[in-house]
């Protein structure tokens, strides 16, 4: 969909996720890391474990569909040949501190007078400017300040984040929109287009409904652990079973097949089947009308059931049945998943050790512009000598000046 | 907003048939930026997001909820019961008058409305069609019907979310419905790019499972190449340390305080006034910190104990130590950089009155975006929507109306 388009990926691990979902979109992604590498190459996970420069799993992850030179940006060589490209290019996108580009000199105002329709993306904690901007922050506290911990985790404890980074996806995620928002700006002005990005508002998102509804009822939503609030109602969300958890929520639509399986299970009797108008089960809750089951006998009735079996066979019982079943998968159920399988989704990556092993698969499946990964994460300046030499035209000896690979 | 300017998106038409958030959210992204989205429901199966909090002043209703209301903004409403005939064919028009044709049921759903891809394309040969739901549209598991908690439950979200001597708390809500709309707004913005060069347009099959996998795609990697699951380790890091959420004075407050590197610690310690026990050797490394984290954690949190939440946040940041409030929606409002970047936004709505809406996440420079004007209330813009886009004259609305097509 993207394919006329090039990017130049100057950033570390809070936008690399950024240039690599344009790359799935097609765009020809060109990432420019300095000669000692991108941060993120020194990122957990690792290959093996071992902390090795072309090991980290996570840069693997993230730099699919992307071409790699190295560049010396504190050098004059180095910013020259940057200019270069940024001729060439549709995107740039970094995720300097604020003002860190400028002082070096290539900044949007630079960058601009050699491109003027350059579409220019900056991903930074808080944005450019303002009281915030120039704080220290990571992914724990920007996911407290974006407000997400504050709804996230069980009552009787702290907030929580989710375990696995995820800040600088949502930043990156949102800098896509706002790369492909200010083209489509760029074709209407003709101009020159610079997007600013923070990613403690990208995380204020994430708050969905939430996250104005002071505002709005006069009162926060608190965290609840593992329960689903419905107005009055209050539901438990998950449930264990014999191996692990899952998820489900006792509706109506649930109920009316899961009180068979109750019944055939002598975990509840069989006046169960008639005793109550099940498909509208969940509405009588919510308009507080008489039930003749109370949800805690119908969620203690249900914990029973779930608990008795694996979270396998529930989900193919609940497949089978067209009841929504949910198991709280871990990595290796996620992988042996068959629906994912089936449908083709996972690839085949060929990791720096050599070893092929599967890969998430692609963003979304368009019939007229297939997706796919062209290439897997460059090593270290992989490409120097093809983007820098062949394509820009430079010497050797100006190659090894402008990316600082010595010798 | 300058009015004068015209906007990114001005022209694309969109057919919006989704509901709850995923489809919904990708679709405001356009309409924000000046595309005409007609929002379609139907009063015999309204939005389920209608029916949920925050209400205006805790008065329910339909159309006083901001679960709705800061989703839809700069959209048009249209009420159609699909499971009449007119309705099918009104239906029809609409999807020849759009640009973007985007739905998100059950695989099949549209299909049994005579409205599927193929009698899209029939009425509309460039129609770009976008079918999103949980597991995608084909695959052994295509028909499970759920929200964003269960897709959450599947990719893996639920098993790395919270504290793990307790079951697993979950992300807040439905994490996919966070994660996937900014990568389906964007491929509906490259697909009416790619049009716009091609005049091709395309049916896209975007399963919210697969979509919100990229967020997890390293640790992915880790169970297929190293055998590695990450598990849920409530707010710590299993490589640095320490971080956290701790317990400031007040009910319920919070500080996240995250270190991620030696210097980091240094600069912690001279914040807490280079304490004794800091001094102790089994601190000195982030291995022995790791190892250390319970009785870390319990001195950190002495010291904030006696604090605001703010102020122990500017006592770290003097020194540069990443740190931040946890944030609820009533502090967010208060915030000053989220005030700087001028996220909120009024509205006038006509049952809620002028209430303040989400803003954009990201700034253009020069372009005073935001929300354009406040979502509609049920069916608001049928006569407009069947006059002016469909050019259906009076006689064929009142039979329309007769019908129930409207309903």
């Amino acid at each position: 969909m993207l394919s006329p388009y090039t990017i130049l990926d100057l950033t570390d691990d809070k936008g690399e996720f950024a240039s690599m979902l344009l790359g799935d979109l097609g765009a020809d992604v060109i990432k420019i890391e300095p000669p000692e590498g991108s941060h993120s190459r020194t990122m957990e996970p690792f290959l093996d474990d071992a902390p090795e420069p072309e090991g980290s799993l996570r840069y693997f992850a993230f730099n699919r569909n992307k071409r790699g030179v190295t560049l010396d940006l504190k050098g004059e060589p180095g910013r020259s040949a940057l200019k270069s490209l940024a001729e060439k290019a549709d995107f740039i996108i970094e995720s300097a501190p604020p003002g860190d580009m400028d002082r070096l000199g290539i900044g949007f105002d630079t960058l601009k007078q050699t491109n003027p329709k350059i579409v220019y993306v900056a991903i930074t904690p808080f944005g450019q400017d303002g009281p915030y901007a120039h704080l220290a922050a990571n992914d724990l506290t920007l996911a407290a300040m974006g407000g997400q911990m504050s709804v996230q985790g069980d009552p009787n404890r702290a907030p929580v984040r989710i375990t696995v980074p995820q800040v600088w996806l949502h930043a990156s995620a949102e800098a896509m929109v706002g790369a492909l928002t200010a083209h489509a700006r760029m074709l209407t002005t003709g101009e020159a287009q610079f997007v600013d990005v923070s990613a403690q508002t990208a995380m204020f998102w994430s708050m969905l409904h939430a996250r104005i509804a002071h505002q709005i009822q006069g009162s926060d939503f608190n965290r609840g652990g593992s329960i689903l609030q419905l107005g009055t109602l209050t539901v438990p969300l998950v449930y264990e079973c014999a191996d692990g958890y899952l998820v489900m929520i006792p509706s109506g639509a649930t109920m009316t097949k899961m009180v068979h399986w109750l019944v055939a299970d002598a975990i509840v009797p069989e006046e169960w089947i008639e005793g109550e108008d099940w498909p509208i089960y969940e509405r009588n809750l919510f308009q507080q009308n008489a039930v003749h089951y109370q949800l805690e006998e119908v969620v203690d009735a249900v914990s029973r059931y779930l608990k008795r079996r694996t979270k396998a066979e529930l989900l193919e019982l609940g497949l089978r049945e067209g009841v929504t079943l949910a198991p709280v998968n871990t990595s290796e159920d996620l992988v042996r998943f068959r629906h994912l399988e089936e449908r083709g989704y996972w690839l085949t990556a060929p990791l720096p050790n050599g070893d092929q092993v599967r890969a998430p698969g692609l963003l979304a499946r368009p019939t007229a512009t297939p997706m796919s990964v062209r290439h897997w994460a460059p090593t270290l300046g992989q490409h120097n000598q093809e983007i820098l030499g062949e394509m820009l035209g430079l010497s050797s000896s100006a190659v090894a000046a402008a990316s600082g690979q010595k010798g | 907003m300058a009015s004068s300017e015209n906007l990114p998106f001005d022209g694309i038409k969109i057919a919006d048939f989704s509901w709850v958030w995923v489809g919904p959210t990708s679709t405001k992204y356009l309409a924000d930026h000046g595309a005409t989205v007609v929002r379609v429901e139907s009063l015999s199966r309204p939005d389920i997001l209608r029916t949920i909090g925050p209400f205006k002043d805790g008065e329910v209703g339909p159309n006083r909820t901001h679960a709705f209301n800061d989703f839809n903004t700069s959209k048009l409403g249209l009420t159609l019961n699909l499971k009449t005939p007119e309705a099918t064919e009104i239906a029809k028009r609409l999807i020849a008058w759009a640009d973007i044709y985007i739905e998100s049921f059950t695989p099949g759903t549209m299909a049994g409305f005579g409205i599927d891809y193929e009698t899209a394309r029939q009425v509309n040969p460039s129609i770009i069609m976008v079918s999103t739901c949980l597991m995608g549209q084909t695959g052994p598991a295509s028909a499970f019907a759920g929200y964003g908690f269960h897709a959450g439950a599947v990719a893996g979200f639920y098993d790395i979310t919270g504290w793990s001597d307790l079951a697993p708390d979950g992300p807040w809500l439905a994490y996919t419905d966070v994660v996937t709309p900014r990568i389906l707004a964007s491929i509906m913005m490259a697909a009416v790019d790619h049009r716009r060069r091609t005049g091709q347009g395309q049916h896209i099959d975007a399963s919210q499972l697969e979509m919100g996998l990229q967020f997890l795609a390293p640790q992915i990697f880790d169970y297929t190449a190293n055998s590695h699951q990450v598990s849920r380790n409530g707010n710590r890091s299993y490589s640095a340390a320490p971080q956290g959420a701790y317990p400031c004075a007040g009910e319920d407050q919070w500080c996240a305080i995250a270190i991620e590197s030696d210097e980091e610690w240094t600069a912690l310690r001279k914040v807490l006034g280079n304490p004794d026990w800091t001094a102790d050797d089994r601190f000195a490394t982030n291995s022995g910190r790791l190892e250390n984290h319970d009785e870390i954690d319990q001195r950190i949190s002495q010291w904030t104990s006696a604090l605001q939440p703010q102020e122990a946040m500017l006592l770290c940041q003097a020194e540069g130590v990443p740190a931040g409030v946890v944030q609820r929606s009533s502090d967010l409002f208060k915030d000053p950089q989220l005030e700087h970047r001028g996220l909120f936004r009024e509205l006038d709505h006509p049952e809620v009155g002028r209430v303040p809406y989400t803003g954009h996440l990201f700034d253009i420079r020069g372009y005073d975006s935001g929300p354009r004007f406040a979502a509609p209330v049920l069916g608001q813009d049928n006569e407009r929507i069947l006059k002016e886009f469909l050019g259906m004259s009076d006689a064929e609305i009142t039979e329309a109306v007769i019908s129930g097509a409207l309903e």
